[in-house]
């Protein structure tokens, strides 16, 4: 009632009032659970992280500042772990958003038996990462697994799959990909089918080709899912743990060290929860430049 | 109507409460020890005579197996809570330094002397590596783990390789004495006999740093001398890990790197390989011709090459965060599992002793004739360093061996890395 009365000007500024706490309003119970969930385990983080709390001296104080921080990039390995953290999620992302966008294509364009090409690349998505390292550390065994078994029985020879510094890196990539490359065919597939049909219509009486139509109408256009798609898995990459653990254990050498398994090292079995929560912001803090950076490229296209 | 209505409504309340309590009530009589083990035939071995520790005590005992890289984490959660779900702990002696350090464990001392527990019968090595730490008794002794050498006694005795050898080396084909006699047979078997020379567990951390440690009590070496000073990067520590790359680069299977003691288990079953070095309990499986028919009868155990293996064992400890009523029951589990009567029941089934009466029964002499030679990898095990840091500096050496083994640092500078690691994981426990 109170807008009628008023002006254009206040009108449109009151409203925007009302929304904004409606808005808020809204919010407000996610926002409530996602601070227990996330703000009150972030802030215990954080102290620990500054604290001398470790397994054997379970205390918080004394404050220690940066000291752990200090204490972990004093480190060489954890410059190593960090610097293969970024090539293997850059890797894994770039892989998995190719392939994805491949046959997210060609199931754009498919028809029949849509529903079952769906279902099957669900599977990968829905198995535990433990279980799809346990079942590619059977497969890849080099002694009695069935991939090498299939190399010999072909004449050729069995690889080390794991065992060789050179490959264990590359094999580790591949069983993340075929895991986690179903989330991305699922997002584009989605995107690829939400796209306005008009544009390509007008492409097609003004002669394009079909690459033509893919490059400057489908990309563009699905540069904002696209984005999203990164974003996610490039999260996800630079959290993988499980892998690691299951596969390799960090080695051959260091050859496989990232840094989510540096910080578990970190944590238990050096039993020192502070630099453990320090190498894990060192983490986030990574993954919030990247993000930031990604939705500034997003905002900027759009 | 409504008159009755409340005294039915309270009556009923009343009935309902008292069947509900009652079932718990019922079930508290029954104690429910918790106790998380790792999935290896000891635990099998235990867990078959378990009904008799009820029938005995009234007190059931619930296992959760678990592989052995999964434990730590799981156990320390608990520790660490407020009170933990786990009433007995199964303690690998590589935590027999932290736990008590953090004070995690129990003193089991007045546990003793309340009950009368003999501990003379316990081998005093056994009891020094995983029972006391700093004087006070932590851990009962479980099972030894003590490691030697299992190999292929028909290879040794096949003609066309004993005359190879002796070709090659001018020495006859026998058991090798050293640490260079190992080697040196084991990339001789790969070339010559189909096989691996050895089936190496050369996998990051636990696997690695243990199967070294052999190498290195073989050649003469120790981590810490007497007076507590690191002592690794010694002659003999070069010799060992020298040795140890020439093996793990020459003399074994594929991908060993990579390979845990499963993966050299089943690679030693299949007969694809002349040797392994692990724990000596697992002869009686790879001599099993229901699991292993291609190597049944024809493998044995002898202590490693150089007189001196590695040392290991596991024990029972009781959290602190328990009540006094569950720390009661949990002793009267550990005395019942280790006193001599289970001992030898466990024995009869494979157990690994720690019990010196144990390895002296005459009946299981009978069954098992090569507990003689177990013993005597027991008593010549050394042990890896024990304190509170002990699973860190698996990593940390294990990590160096890795490198060094896959050819990505020069042993010489792995072994001042592993050095230098000890040395400061050392200081930092205040040792």
């Amino acid at each position: 009632m109170a807008s009628v009365t008023m002006s254009g000007n206040e009108e449109t500024g009151l409203r925007v009032d009302r929304w904004t706490v409606t808005g808020w309003k809204f919010a407000a119970p996610g926002l409530t659970v996602l601070a227990i969930v996330m703000g009150i385990p972030l802030v215990y983080a954080v102290i620990l992280a500054t604290s001398s709390f470790t397994l054997l001296h379970p205390r918080v104080s004394p404050f220690v500042g940066f000291e752990n921080f200090l204490s972990v990039m004093d480190d060489e390995y954890f410059w190593h772990s960090l610097w293969l953290t970024i090539k293997y999620s850059a890797i894994a992302v770039i892989c998995e958003f190719l392939l994805g966008l491949g046959v997210a294509l060609m199931l754009n364009r498919v028809v029949k038996l849509k529903a079952i090409y769906f279902a099957i690349l669900t599977i990968p998505m829905a198995m535990s990462p433990v279980s799809v390292a346990l079942i590619w550390h059977m497969l890849l065994q080099p002694n009695l697994g069935i991939v090498n078994e299939l190399l010999v029985s072909a004449g050729l020879d069995g690889v080390d799959w794991l065992g060789s510094s050179n490959l264990a890196f590359w094999t580790v990539i591949f069983v993340d990909v075929w895991q986690q490359v179903s989330f991305v065919i699922l997002i584009l597939a989605a995107g690829l089918a939400s796209l306005p049909k008009d544009p390509y219509e007008a492409a097609e009486v003004d002669g394009a080709t079909d690459f033509q139509q893919f490059w400057y109408l489908t990309l563009p256009m699905l540069r904002p899912v696209a984005t999203i798609a990164i974003i996610i898995q490039l999260i996800n990459e630079f959290r993988t743990y499980d892998l690691v653990y299951v596969l390799t254990k960090g080695g051959p050498g260091v050859a496989t060290d990232l840094l989510s398994f540096f910080a578990y090292k970190k944590a238990f079995l050096g039993l020192g929860i502070n630099e453990g929560s320090a190498t894990s912001f060192a983490l986030l803090f990574l993954v919030l430049v990247l993000t930031i950076a990604f939705f500034r490229v997003i905002s900027r296209r759009s | 109507m409504r008159i009755n209505f409340l005294p039915s409504l309270l009556g009923g309340a009343s009935l309902a409460a008292l069947l509900t309590a009652a079932a718990p009530a019922a079930q508290a009589d029954q104690v429910t020890l918790h106790a998380l083990m790792e999935d290896v035939p000891e635990t099998q071995i235990i867990e078959s005579l378990l009904p008799e520790f009820e029938k005995e005590t009234g007190i059931k005992v619930d296992f959760q197996k678990l592989v052995y890289s999964e434990m730590h984490d799981k156990l320390v959660t608990q520790l660490t809570s407020n009170e933990s779900f786990y009433n007995v702990m199964e303690v690998d002696f590589l935590w027999a330094g932290e736990f008590p350090a953090a004070g995690w464990l129990a003193d089991l001392q007045p546990f003793v002397e309340k009950s009368k527990f003999d501990l003379k019968p316990i081998i005093p090595a056994m009891l020094d590596l995983v029972g006391y730490y700093q004087q006070k008794l932590y851990l009962i002794p479980m099972y030894n783990y003590s490691m030697g050498m299992i190999y292929r006694k028909d290879l040794l005795e096949d003609a066309k390789l004993k005359a190879a050898y002796k070709e090659k080396t001018g020495k006859e084909l026998a058991v090798p004495a050293t640490l260079e006699d190992y080697v040196e047979l084991s990339k001789f078997m790969k070339a010559n006999a189909g096989v691996a020379g050895a089936a190496m567990q050369g996998q990051r951390g636990d696997p690695n740093s243990m199967e070294f440690s052999n190498y290195l009590f073989s050649a003469g070496g120790e981590y810490v001398d007497k007076d507590g000073k690191v002592v690794l990067n010694s002659d003999a520590g070069k010799k060992a890990l020298g040795l140890y790359v020439d093996n793990i680069q020459h003399g074994v299977q594929q991908g060993a790197l990579s390979a845990t003691l499963d993966d050299t288990m089943r690679l030693m079953c299949d007969g694809k390989a002349f040797s392994m070095v692990t724990y000596w309990w697992m002869l009686p499986q790879i001599d099993d011709k229901a699991k292993c028919p291609n190597t049944a009868g024809k493998v044995a155990l002898s202590v490693m090459p150089g007189g001196h293996g590695e040392s290991g064992g596991w024990g029972w400890g009781i959290p602190q965060n328990q009540s006094p009523e569950m720390q009661e029951a949990a002793w009267k589990f550990i005395s019942w599992v280790q006193g001599e009567k289970t001992s030898i029941a466990r024995a009869m089934q494979g157990h690994a002793p720690v019990r010196s009466d144990t390895y002296s029964n005459a009946e299981v002499l009978k069954k098992y004739p090569y507990y003689k030679e177990a013993q005597d990898v027991v008593k010549s095990g050394k042990s890896f360093p024990i304190f509170a840091y002990s699973a860190q500096y698996e990593d940390v050496l294990g990590r160096q061996l890795s490198l060094a083994a896959s050819g990505d640092a020069k042993p010489a500078d792995a072994l001042q890395e592993a050095s230098e690691g000890l040395e400061k994981l050392l200081k930092k426990a205040g040792q």
